[in-house]
């Protein structure tokens, strides 16, 4: 199972990096949710901690829908899902391989999204890092392990982008949640309760988004054929 | 090797074919048959495991064979080589193939030359090469094709023939849909015929060949 998850998550990952197959959609989608809200302040204005660690989760999840939608579609062009599904090794590696080139690029995204909320919404980073990187992690987890399993439901939708984010946005609302709560209290919202109980809900989140993933994903990649 | 019992296939309330029942031996090769819509490439992707049957059972005789699909489609990433396709295909389908031996299953088919260009720019004949070369890099005990020389010119034909026989020597169950019955049926020991939703002929090649009156096209008609 660790090789096919090995093999398509190098796929994916060369393919998105190197081989103009881009990231380049999704990086400027959450740069231009960043540059739209902060014309939503007035001149010396700064968005609320709470406002701007919403728009960096916001842009997150527009730019991991848009990642899920272009991994999966790699197996469209010459409906070489069919060659997955032939392989011994059991389908839920594919899920996982996705989920792991999904949160590396998701990741790199992030770093880029990090400074635009410095730099567009007037931000400093205040709170202790480690939380935050724990909460980056985790809730990337979960949105990467759901995206995976919903990205493979979309494939070969005519609205794929639509249907993604249908799905995909409610059931990632307690991830969201978690991240904004952490990230309000890291760009100087500081909450009496710490970082600690959100991260206990990512925790609980990204267990299910993961064992739902490996549970379905052999039903919903299979399909119809 | 490879045995369907009373297998039956429905999209909706369509019945598109029924109480199919028959055997692939190892070392045979099966040609399926049937006009448009018969139903023969779904009859081949419940033999692959791809799809189930709405009722009936199919399975192999073997414990863990491996299986072998070459359809229409390429399976072919367009923007990888053609070797880093099949490196990639190794690893999908947990081989322990050296990289020198990736080349030479690219020379088998043709396309050593080509090994370090992107597949996007092949032609539909190269990329269905560089898929017989995922194939065949299998050394599968079931080989199953569903139209492989659809578009193809005659020394890809030629090569992919050739190969099927090789196949057949080596052991393995072939199934091999085709519409081109004339240069197909030479290649087959058994035919099955899918008609109106039946299996109208099962039977050595032999038989097939006498119902018609010795002409492959009269017998879909």
């Amino acid at each position: 199972m660790l090789r096919l998850t090995l093999a398509v998550a190098r796929k994916d990952l060369s393919l998105t990096l190197w081989r103009g197959n881009g990231l380049m959609q999704a990086l400027l989608l959450g740069l231009l949710i960043f540059f739209v809200f902060s014309l939503s302040q007035e001149v010396g204005e700064n968005l609320s901690p709470q406002s701007a660690a919403a728009v960096f989760w916001l842009s997150s999840t527009f730019c991991q829908v848009l990642i899920f939608n272009q991994l999966y579609a790699l197996e469209e062009v010459n409906n070489s899902r069919l060659g997955l599904l032939l392989s011994p090794a059991p389908i839920p590696a594919v899920w996982l391989g996705k989920a792991i080139a999904g949160f590396i690029l998701l990741l790199f995204a992030q770093l880029l999204f990090l400074p635009a909320a410095v730099v567009f919404l007037g931000q400093s980073l205040h709170g202790p890092l480690p939380p935050a990187v724990a909460i980056l992690l985790l809730a990337d987890t979960g949105m990467c392990a759901l995206g995976s399993l919903l990205g493979a439901l979309a494939q070969g939708q005519a609205a794929r982008e639509s249907l993604l984010s249908i799905v995909l946005f409610p059931l990632l609302t307690p991830l969201l949640l978690a991240g904004i709560g952490v990230g309000a209290q890291i760009f100087g919202n500081p909450s009496p309760n710490g970082p600690g109980a959100w991260m206990g809900i990512a925790c609980a989140f990204d267990a299910i988004f993961l064992a739902t993933g490996l549970l379905l994903f052999s039903f919903i990649y299979a399909g119809e054929e | 090797m490879l045995e369907l019992h009373r297998v039956a296939r429905l999209y909706g309330h369509k019945v598109v074919f029924r109480d199919v029942s028959c055997t692939c031996a190892a070392g045979s090769i099966t040609l399926l048959a049937g006009n448009n819509g018969a139903g023969k490439s779904a009859l081949l992707r419940i033999m692959a495991g791809l799809s189930r049957p709405s009722s009936g059972t199919a399975h192999f005789t073997m414990p863990a064979p491996r299986v072998g699909y070459l359809a229409h489609a390429t399976f072919v990433y367009p923007a990888l080589t053609a070797l880093e396709n099949l490196t990639f295909w190794r690893e999908a389908y947990g081989l322990d193939i050296a990289p020198a031996d990736l080349l030479a299953g690219l020379e088998r088919v043709g396309l050593a030359a080509h090994a370090h260009e992107h597949a996007g720019v092949f032609s539909r004949g190269m990329a269905q090469r560089l898929n017989l070369a995922r194939v065949l890099m299998l050394e599968p005990d079931i080989l199953l094709l569903d139209e492989p020389g659809a578009g193809l010119d005659a020394d890809s034909l030629a090569l992919l023939h050739q190969e099927i026989l090789s196949a057949r020597k080596r052991g393995a169950c072939v199934t091999l849909v085709s519409h081109d019955l004339v240069n197909d049926v030479p290649l087959a020991d058994r035919v099955l015929l899918l008609k109106a939703g039946k299996l109208a002929f099962n039977g050595p090649v032999t038989h097939f060949r006498e119902l018609a009156g010795g002409t492959e096209q009269a017998c879909c008609a």
